[in-house]
């Protein structure tokens, strides 16, 4: 890709006490575009993940956000700046109003008559929320807190989204209307790289791959390479028919 | 009979009226625990020292009450602020027990403190209002209600109908309460974790230190023991309706002050302490979820919401 | 040793069975508010076995840990399902209550002309056997530090034995330990009923030391310092609850060089300590490598 990448990662360690959970991570996201980033348990995706938000410092190496380096800046900084994480597990305020999430998505902006503007976007964008404003965001199903925490983290107006494992317990068909929306992130201009671990519906969406093991990026390539790769389609897509959907591993409807 | 009518309706608003000071302590103690999900011994101990400010400065400089009042307030401020950078920020989050040992430690230095300070036993504390009690009539028999319990109810309703509004329906509010129920997901959104738990400290210190003086100036009186009297109430009244629910924290303040009214009605001051102990243990080995605490809370908090590792 | 001595050891020697009682169960993790009321329960029921019903010391010490144990047992089997500020405040509650009860409490027996026993917030006075029998400040100290001295020796045996790692087991994971088999319900009972009994114990040589309770000796300040000790002195190792009270009422509360603002001076120490060792002092990693043979270098790993 000849154009600057939106998002620039370059030899990133971060440590927690003394064990390094990130050995030198780079790698690059393209503006406009999903990437993927793909990896067993405990390589350090979610590390990655934390470590760009600002809610982990990096030890040493730099990571750019449109051309500033944002390597350590508190997350209230890196959200001000146009980043946003969707984390693992969604955390929505389950004690709080779906509206009150929302809400509290926009915390960092002045300009009232805009986020109420938004909220109204969001509404339309998920009537489900909409059906749901004044219910404390505890009473919703996983696929409708997973919606809530992807509006939650959009009421930021963020230029690029992060997401951890969007499809983390979802039922294969709520998975589906998750990676729709990504889609459409995608189509209004949003920039998103999501962690996943159900690679075969990624396939659809995302134009770049990169696999992570043990802290490190182990491979990259679009998804036509990853088709071609013998051990990736081993390890993420199941032996012979990659573009079946099938349950995600922890398929415990939520 | 009707006399008798009369007695328990009187109590009952008697409870009602010192209850809503309970309710005030209790939210107060609600507040600093869902934003840190640690115990905070030395909250009455800033109340205390806020209330000893106040004193301090109406018997040295003929401050009014309203002087006394603010000083009272903030005095709490500063004080809680002072625990919340020692005892709670320095430390990390699941270092629960530390943090409730330090903020014993602390209570201790304030108390100490206040007796340097003002070292007699007791000191005069100006009355807010003063005149005969209001005589209600009722067809049963007549009622009456004392005017600084009128004040202290009074107070205690428009802070209450404040703090509701604060969180319900402000960003500041929003903030604080997405803080309470996941840290780390506040944090992703950019709200300053840190700074909302200082800010929540000082609100619960201010509604305590409001509560304090209400409370002395109803006692007209001061004693270094209000640091322990206000822990001792605010814990039992927030355990009472459920811990972690500020509608809880009112009803379980209410709920003790009736109680203790009656219970001094019928059995004197010795028994009403030992009524409201043993009503607080029942409540706990039988409900431990309080009066209104959500089912979940089922004899457990939950863990501290924070970053992984 | 001269007088004042001869007291603040003894003084230090008491308040470490509650420091311990405080302890074994911080170790089970959970926080009790609530053991000096069964330091109070020992003190009466000892002070009336001696002075009311002319029994033994030996006999009426035992009889105060076994009522305090027996109280213990109660509140445990009504509190067990209860975990952390539950339990805190159901034993605050609890020992609340039975001070209070000892203020209501009057049982009074005329001896010698004098009336004698527990007379409600004017306390319980002339529990004087130690006085009546001959028992100098010394021979009392031995006894007090003699049986803390066989207590210690249970703990240590307790920390190496397969009990000890149950119990510090529930304390990290309740749940993890009753996948591997443990009976977390009845081992916390019996934490439950022995600190109990040691705080009873405790309370017994109190009441023999001073002759004299009251009901405000046991408040809400003593249990919770008890609870302080082990934190500050560290939660590695039965030595820390010891060394926490030692530092407090052996140093600070006899050296007078704070005479005024000790609490000021003390209250600001334990903070910063808890900033820098928020285990205590002896913390379980440092008598970790104490064991290990740390700083000799037999094991130079963590």
């Amino acid at each position: 890709m000849s154009a600057a990448p939106l998002l620039e990662i370059a030899d990133v360690v971060t440590a927690y006490g003394r064990i390094e959970a990130l050995k030198g991570v780079s790698l690059s996201v393209a503006a406009g575009t999903i990437t993927c980033l793909l990896g067993p348990n405990g390589a350090g995706k979610t590390t990655l993940m934390l470590t760009v938000a600002g809610i982990l410092k990096p030890k040493r190496g730099a990571i750019r956000f449109e051309g500033a380096s944002i390597a350590g800046w508190l997350p209230d900084r890196v959200v001000a700046r146009g980043v946003a994480l969707v984390p693992e597990n969604r955390l929505v305020f389950a004690q709080m109003s779906v509206r009150d999430n929302l809400l509290a998505g926009a915390y960092l902006r002045k300009d009232r008559d805009a986020v109420a503007a938004d909220l109204e976007r969001m509404y339309e964008r998920f009537p489900r929320l909409r059906e749901r404003a004044q219910q404390h965001a505890g009473t919703l199903s996983g696929g409708e807190q997973q919606m809530l925490a992807v509006a939650r983290a959009l009421m930021s107006r963020p230029r690029l989204l992060l997401m951890d494992e969007p499809s983390l317990g979802l039922a294969p068909l709520v998975v589906g209307d998750i990676f729709r929306i990504i889609a459409g992130l995608k189509a209004e201009g949003t920039t998103v790289f999501l962690v996943e671990q159900n690679a075969r519906v990624a396939l659809d969406v995302a134009d770049r791959f990169y696999l992570m093991e043990q802290g490190r990026v182990s491979f990259q390539g679009t998804p036509g390479e990853v088709v071609q790769d013998e051990v990736i389609r081993r390890a993420y897509l199941g032996s012979a028919r990659p573009r079946l959907p099938s349950p995600p591993p922890q398929a415990g409807e939520g | 009979m009707g006399g008798r009518l009369i007695d328990a309706v009187q109590n009952t608003l008697d409870g009602l009226m010192v209850g809503s000071s309970y309710a005030l302590l209790a939210l107060g103690f609600t507040l600093t625990f869902g934003v840190m999900r640690r115990l905070n011994l030395a909250y009455g101990a800033t109340i205390m020292a806020g209330v000893y400010l106040g004193t301090w400065l109406t018997l040295e400089h003929d401050a009014g009450v309203a002087a006394g009042g603010s000083a009272a307030v903030g005095g709490a401020i500063l004080a809680s602020l002072y625990v919340e950078r020692l005892c709670f920020a320095s430390l990390p989050e699941r270092a629960a027990l530390a943090s409730m040992v330090s903020s014993f430690a602390v209570w201790m230095q304030l108390e100490e403190a206040a007796m340097l300070a003002l070292p007699r036993h007791t000191y005069p504390f100006p009355a807010l209002v003063s005149g005969e009690p209001l005589g209600v009539v009722l067809p049963w028999g007549a009622l009456a209600l004392r005017l600084e319990y009128l004040v202290m109810l009074g107070s205690a309703m428009a802070i209450g109908a404040g703090l509701y509004f604060v969180l319900q329906h402000t960003r500041f509010g929003r903030a604080l309460r997405a803080t309470t129920d996941n840290a780390l997901g506040a944090r992703l959104l950019g709200i300053e974790v840190g700074a909302m738990r200082m800010r929540a400290f000082a609100l619960a210190a201010a509604v305590g230190g409001i509560a304090g003086f209400l409370i002395a100036a109803t006692d007209q009186q001061v004693t270094p023991m209000l640091g322990m009297w206000t822990t001792i109430k605010g814990l039992v009244a927030m355990m009472l309706g459920g811990l972690g629910s500020l509608r809880g924290a009112v009803a379980g303040g209410l709920l003790l002050g009736v109680v203790e009214a009656h219970a001094q009605w019928y059995f004197g001051p010795q028994v009403r302490d030992l009524v409201a102990f043993l009503l607080l243990f029942a409540c706990l080995a039988v409900r431990p979820a309080g009066l209104l605490g959500s089912a979940r809370a089922g004899g457990s908090h939950r863990p501290p919401g924070g970053g992984r590792g | 040793m001269d007088e004042f001595t001869v007291g603040v050891l003894s003084n230090v020697g008491m308040i470490s069975f509650l420091a311990l009682s405080a302890y074994l169960l911080l170790v089970t993790g959970e926080i009790s508010f609530g053991q000096q009321g069964f330091f109070a329960i020992g003190a009466y029921s000892a002070g009336i076995g001696t002075a009311l019903w002319g029994w033994p010391l030996g006999v009426a010490l035992a009889w105060g840990a076994a009522a305090a144990a027996g109280a213990a047992a109660l509140v445990g089997a009504l509190t067990l399902r209860l975990r952390g500020l539950y339990f805190a405040v159901a034993t605050l509650a609890f020992a609340e209550a039975v001070r209070i009860t000892f203020e209501l409490l009057r049982y009074q027996v005329e001896i010698d002309g004098e009336p004698a026993g527990p007379n409600g917030t004017e306390g319980f006075r002339g529990i004087r056997y130690v006085l009546e029998h001959d028992i100098g400040p010394m021979q009392y100290l031995g006894l007090i530090y003699g049986l803390l001295a066989a207590v210690l020796a249970l703990f240590l045996w307790l920390e190496r034995a397969r009990i000890g790692r149950v119990l510090r087991m529930i304390g990290e994971d309740p749940a993890l330990a009753a996948m591997q088999g443990v009976d977390v319900a009845r081992a916390k009972l019996a934490a439950a009923t022995a600190a109990g009994a040691l705080a009873g114990l405790g309370g017994g040589l109190y009441a023999h030391l001073t002759t004299y309770v009251e009901p405000r000796n046991f408040d809400v300040m003593l249990g919770v310092h008890s609870l302080a000790y082990g934190l500050i002195g560290g939660l590695g190792t039965a030595f820390g609850p010891l060394l926490g009270v030692a530092i407090d009422i052996g140093l600070l509360e006899s050296t007078r060089w704070f005479s005024g603002y000790r609490m000021i001076v003390f209250g600001g120490l334990v903070a910063v300590l808890l900033i820098l060792r928020p285990r205590g002092l002896l913390d379980e990693r440092l008598v970790q490598r104490l064991r290990s043979g740390w700083p000799f270098g037999v094991h130079a790993a963590r």
